[in-house]
């Protein structure tokens, strides 16, 4: 098996004082998807954010293709390939549409119109809104800016908070095929999912997550025939 | 008669214009209210009378220096002063930059003293026009404000850093997230601002006097207009400034002008009561 494009190994983080995050190990190789599910407060976003740099970990080991990225700026760690689409406040309001996807692309500034066109042929809506301000969009349609704008990168690691939050059903689907439609492309992408069914449909593998420590980390479609699985978590999300 | 006070008021708007975008800008990456602005344009004003008067230098390069040194000031200020601070209450950064503010002023009083002071420049006669009367140093003032504004906008509009600048005030984290060396933009926009600063203090060398005060003396007007085209918001900052600007001179139709400086004031409170986020700001949108 190749080498893990995303290794994290026994990250500890939290805000203040104590721990949210207690010694998880979360990995991905290139053209995988893993989707991390788990109740509320369990540590998912804590763990996607410390990923991304967002927050800093304090203890063990981050690391994109072997390199260690762990606590390095976010800055930084977007410049290593990893692009990080949060749940919330996820584009610039004030920005319009087109000013967003120029950010996505700050880094590859001269990429900016090949990957443009990439970009509206996956979400068409974009160019269609290009000069409305994101903060004018319906939540949808930012959602649509906040992922167009991580794909404005040819990112190697793409990590998604909550990448459904806030869509009609039949958006929601659309989305979940954009995403495997990007990862077919080689692209490792570690996501949360409170959305966990339809998630892992399209995942590789899957990680529980419980009280800031992994409960249970298997190929997805066993977390889908687990019997515990879906009664703790799935059953009771529809 | 009203003729003249227009004229006023388009020259007190081009003061106040410049520091307002300032204030907007600071306050945006900030969000807090900057009291330390009127000491700023003091220690412009100053480096200025330095250059000019103490050094002999021309009245333009002691103007181009005062904007460099200022700019310098001001991102020391933010060094030394609030970067140790940030993520501090917005209170809390307020009232430390009163405390600054009173700092700089005394520091230019140690040096300096009290006394009223002003440029070496040779005596000018006003221009005369159907009744009304400007100075060339006024019409110097309003034609750099609008050069000012101007690139002020193609810089926020167009350039790679400007929208940078707008962005991270927009949301620093997101900027930093998507590659955005967001420290970088801060201080660049400190340095902008402090030129900005700086200038102010050469105007108001020019049209008002040099003491330590004459910042704190513009300080509540700009803050009315920068409240009343929209916290943050730079455009909104000049529309703001002109409209303060006109307002402190046309209150002399009706009011003693000594009541002028209460202008600002009063903009200001019937402005958080009725239209809180501004002319052109965007409100606040709380989850």
């Amino acid at each position: 098996m190749a080498e893990d494009l995303l290794e994290a190994e026994n990250v500890c983080v939290g805000y203040g004082r104590g721990d949210i995050v207690h010694g998880v190990d979360v990995s991905v190789s290139a053209g995988r998807i893993a989707t991390i599910i788990g109740p509320n407060g369990a540590g998912k976003s804590t763990m996607i954010k410390t990923i991304a740099g967002v927050l800093t970990r304090r203890e063990g080991s981050i690391r994109i293709d072997g390199r260690e990225i762990g606590g390095k700026p976010a800055s930084e760690i977007a410049r290593c390939g990893v692009a990080y689409v949060p749940q919330e406040a996820n584009v610039f309001r004030q920005l319009t549409v087109t000013e967003n996807l120029q950010m996505g692309s700050w880094i590859e500034p001269k990429e900016f119109d090949d990957r443009y066109e990439k970009v509206c042929a996956l979400f068409p809506i974009l160019k269609e809104r290009a000069k409305v301000r994101a903060g004018n969009l319906s939540g949808g349609q930012r959602q649509m800016v906040a992922f167009g704008m991580a794909l404005m990168v040819e990112p190697k690691v793409l990590l998604l908070d909550e990448p459904s939050a806030g869509l009609s059903p039949a958006m929601v689907e659309q989305m979940f095929d954009i995403i495997k439609q990007v990862n077919k492309t080689g692209i490792a992408v570690l996501m949360v999912e409170q959305n966990a069914m339809q998630a892992l449909k399209i995942s590789d593998h899957g990680y529980v997550m419980a009280a800031g420590q992994v409960a249970m980390s298997a190929p997805a479609s066993e977390l889908l025939d687990s019997s515990e699985v879906s009664e703790l978590y799935l059953g009771t999300r529809q | 008669m009203s003729g003249q006070l227009i004229i006023n008021g388009i020259v007190n708007a081009s003061l106040i214009a410049p520091p307002a975008i300032a204030f907007s800008l600071l306050f945006g990456i900030l969000r807090f209210p900057n009291f330390a602005i009127g000491a700023y344009v003091t220690v412009g004003a100053f480096i200025a009378y330095a250059l000019n008067v103490g050094a002999g230098m021309p009245m333009w390069v002691a103007g181009l220096g005062a904007m460099a040194g200022t700019a310098v000031v001001v991102w020391l200020s933010d060094v030394l002063v609030f970067k140790p601070m940030r993520g501090h209450t917005p209170v809390t950064l307020l009232v430390v930059s009163i405390a600054l503010a009173l700092i700089i002023e005394h520091v230019i009083r140690l040096f300096y003293g009290a006394d009223v002071r002003g440029f070496d420049l040779p005596l000018e006669r006003p221009i005369k026009f159907a009744g009304l009367r400007i100075t060339g140093e006024q019409i110097d003032i309003i034609v750099m404000t609008i050069v000012i504004g101007i690139a002020i906008h193609l810089l926020l509009q167009y350039t790679r850093i400007g929208k940078a600048m707008r962005a991270t005030a927009d949301n620093e984290t997101l900027a930093e997230v998507r590659g955005i060396n967001t420290s970088y933009v801060i201080a660049f926009t400190w340095f902008i601002c402090g030129a900005l600063f700086g200038l102010t203090g050469v105007f108001a060398g020019l049209d008002l006097v040099i003491e330590p005060l004459v910042g704190w003396y513009l300080t509540i007007p700009i803050f009315a207009a920068a409240i009343l085209g929209g916290i943050g918001s730079p455009y909104g900052a000049m529309l703001g400034a002109l409209l303060v600007g006109l307002a402190e001179e046309l209150t002399v139709l009706v009011l003693p002008s000594s009541y002028k400086i209460g202008v600002g004031f009063v903009i200001i409170a019937v402005l958080l009561l009725i239209r809180p986020h501004g002319l052109l700001g965007q409100p606040e949108i709380k989850k």
